[in-house]
């Protein structure tokens, strides 16, 4: 290849790449243009451009630009995705979705941010430029079609919520909170990156649809098929799934989850629940993808690799199970609210592996309807997730404003001093249980669903599934003891009280989200649902 | 291949080392060092690969990636373990138990 069709190509590949990528260089230049309004000092108290505006601006062009682009796919239907910048990047449904999905969740993060005044003014362009490059790295999560890529947004994720959990200066619990995530954060990258390597070394590319190539070509060959061969290739897939299980926050590398989002403000600690979850189960949907191959090529796929898989998908049920189980039990003896809130996250990042694992045992039978089913679960749950965390984190993190407290016994009698915040957190806190008429209750039917289906072809995943069900029944009662508290336990004399009227903005965004809750579980059912299937269906295509 | 195999075996020694450094210091800047150590470990085999292998070119901006990537993290890292300096006068992770539960 001399350089002129080298030059040829490269101007080709950017003038579709960038049209594509436009949503996150959009992000990119809402993070220069808060850091030159910092540097002119224009976005100081009394100017009329504030950190937040700009932020909020830049969040809304790149929403607008998502959804656009998202629209497209769904109006063609069958339209194929394509790579960005050499393939370092695919574009096609999931990442539009993502992209949306991600784009919702830090509009209201912004929004929470104001109305609870964390940061203040003087922070804010630190503090979003940090939440903005941490979105960066999940947009790409849910993009990334190439190792490097992987990594990288794994990285870029991690390192600005390091920094935004301990960014509450001056306090001991959040400084300690910073440094256990960074070790173990940093810990888990380094044993991913290992695992990486190995991988690509392995397979003699790095490029995931290439990777799924060379894999079935080695299982074809009993030769290889065996031995050292297939002991690198379980530890370096088990490696970059302990990375990958870092960040959902999965048994046993959950440990960091509730300490972090202790130490952090309840915003951060919203954020770190929900989008980087989301971002983290895009990735391990498209690695488990590419460890399958094309959804096309499944009656093609040599034995061994089929029961690898199916050996995948079914730790990956156990481990769903166990995290289940573990977050509920935990949550039992908790105090604090945030903490509690943080086993409750635990406890749902197993409920949606469920879904990864059911999806990766119809793949591994070549069965695409059932893990379009499952995937279809994932998403609502994750639809229905954002709404719901983010209430009970945002209303954590209102309380706080008012009574300086996030214990759950301080919590006592809010229901009569201020009804909308106690009747928002009864909303979410329900639909985290799962009990209807909230969309918590359909997204835990539609998962169940699905593992219920995938255990006729795995018998022993009724285990999995038994487990699941069990679950939202334990995590009935301390989710209702949190109620108890608010509606029934007498107060203190001397204990402060929460007062927030409905009329309020703070009452408006815990409105919003309690109809969300309740909304994405009756009428728009349907409506959410047909995104999610749609969406599914791109994947696949 | 003889070279792929020993480059190899010092980058799992490196990896090894790296491991049981993060498990054993107590100090937070050890641990740190370790996670340098594990990431040095992974970038070693990649360039080994880039040179033996078919994972060729890829290899070699991989590790590049991941030098610029581990020196962005140890800043970050760094201040935040300053950070917990100034918060606790220790860099003893074992101190670093107020938050349990």
């Amino acid at each position: 290849m001399n350089i002129e069709t080298l030059f040829n190509y490269l101007k080709s590949d950017l003038s579709t790449s960038l049209p594509a990528f436009s949503p996150e260089l959009t992000i990119c230049a809402t993070i220069l243009a808060l850091l030159f309004a910092r540097l002119f000092n224009v976005d100081r108290r009394g100017s009329l451009i504030s950190p937040a505006g700009i932020t909020l601006t830049g969040i809304g062009v790149a929403f607008v630009l998502s959804v656009v682009q998202l629209g497209k796919f769904t109006d063609s239907g069958s339209d194929q995705g394509s790579g960005m910048f050499t393939g370092l990047l695919l574009f096609d449904g999931f990442t539009a979705f993502f992209r949306v999905f991600l784009l919702v969740s830090i509009i209201l993060i912004v929004w929470l941010t104001q109305l609870s005044g964390i940061p203040d003014r003087e922070d804010g362009p630190d503090f979003f430029i940090l939440l903005l490059g941490s979105t960066l790295g999940m947009m790409l999560m849910a993009s990334a079609n190439h190792m490097l890529m992987l990594f990288l947004a794994i990285e870029m994720t991690s390192v600005p919520s390091y920094v935004m959990v301990g960014f509450l200066k001056g306090r001991k619990t959040a400084s300690e909170a910073a440094l256990k995530y960074v070790v173990y954060g940093g810990g888990a990258a380094g044993v991913m990156l290992y695992g990486i390597s190995l991988l690509a070394g392995l397979l003699g590319t790095a490029h995931l649809p290439e990777m799924a190539a060379q894999l079935a070509k080695i299982a074809n060959d009993p030769a290889l098929m065996s031995g050292p061969t297939l002991t690198t290739l379980a530890i370096a897939v088990v490696m970059i799934l302990v990375g990958i299980a870092f960040k959902l926050s999965l048994f046993p590398f959950h440990f960091w989850c509730p300490d972090a989002f202790e130490g952090a403000s309840a915003e951060v600690a919203g954020f770190l629940s929900v989008a980087s979850k989301a971002g983290a189960f895009a990735l391990l949907v498209r690695f488990c993808l590419a460890m399958v191959g094309e959804f096309t090529e499944i009656h093609a796929t040599p034995a061994a690799m089929k029961q690898f898989n199916l050996q995948i998908g079914v730790v990956l049920g156990f481990v769903a199970a166990i995290t289940a189980t573990f977050g509920n039990l935990a949550a039992y003896s908790q105090t604090n609210m945030k903490r509690l809130l943080a086993y409750s996250t635990i406890a749902h990042a197993g409920y949606m592996l469920m879904a990864v694992s059911a999806m990766m045992i119809f793949l591994s039978l070549g069965d695409s309807n059932g893990a379009k089913r499952a995937i279809e679960g994932l998403l609502y749950y994750l639809m229905v997730y954002l709404v719901m965390n983010l209430g009970a984190f945002g209303i954590v993190a209102l309380i706080r404003n008012e009574i300086f407290s996030e214990q759950i016994a301080d919590y006592a009698q809010l229901a009569k001093s201020s009804p909308m915040l106690a009747v928002g957190m009864l909303i979410c806190l329900f639909s985290l249980v799962g009990i209807p008429p909230t969309g918590g209750f359909v997204g835990k039917f539609m998962i169940f669903a699905a593992m219920f289906d995938a255990a006729e072809y795995q018998p022993i995943m009724y285990a999995v599934f038994v487990v699941g069900v069990l679950n939202t029944v334990f995590s009935l009662f301390y989710y209702l003891n949190v109620l108890r508290v608010m509606w029934i336990v007498p107060a203190d004399e001397s204990a402060r009280t929460a007062e927030v009227p409905l009329a309020s903005r703070s009452g408006a965004f815990v409105a919003v989200l309690s109809i969300a809750v309740i909304v994405t579980g009756t009428i728009f059912v349907a409506p959410v649902q047909q995104i999610a299937e749609q969406v599914t269906r791109l994947v696949s295509s | 291949m003889p070279e792929l195999n020993f480059c190899i075996l010092i980058g799992a020694v490196l990896f090894v080392s790296g491991v049981v450094c993060m498990a054993t210091k107590r100090n937070a800047i050890g641990v740190l060092m370790g996670v340098e150590l594990v990431l040095n470990a992974a970038n070693l085999n990649f360039v080994a690969f880039a040179r033996y292998t078919a994972l060729g070119l890829d290899g070699q901006i991989l590790s590049l990636f991941v030098i610029v990537l581990a020196a962005a993290e140890a800043a970050v890292a760094l201040a935040i373990a300053l950070n917990f300096y100034n918060n606790h006068l220790t860099i003893d992770v074992d101190r670093a138990d107020d938050l349990h539960g």
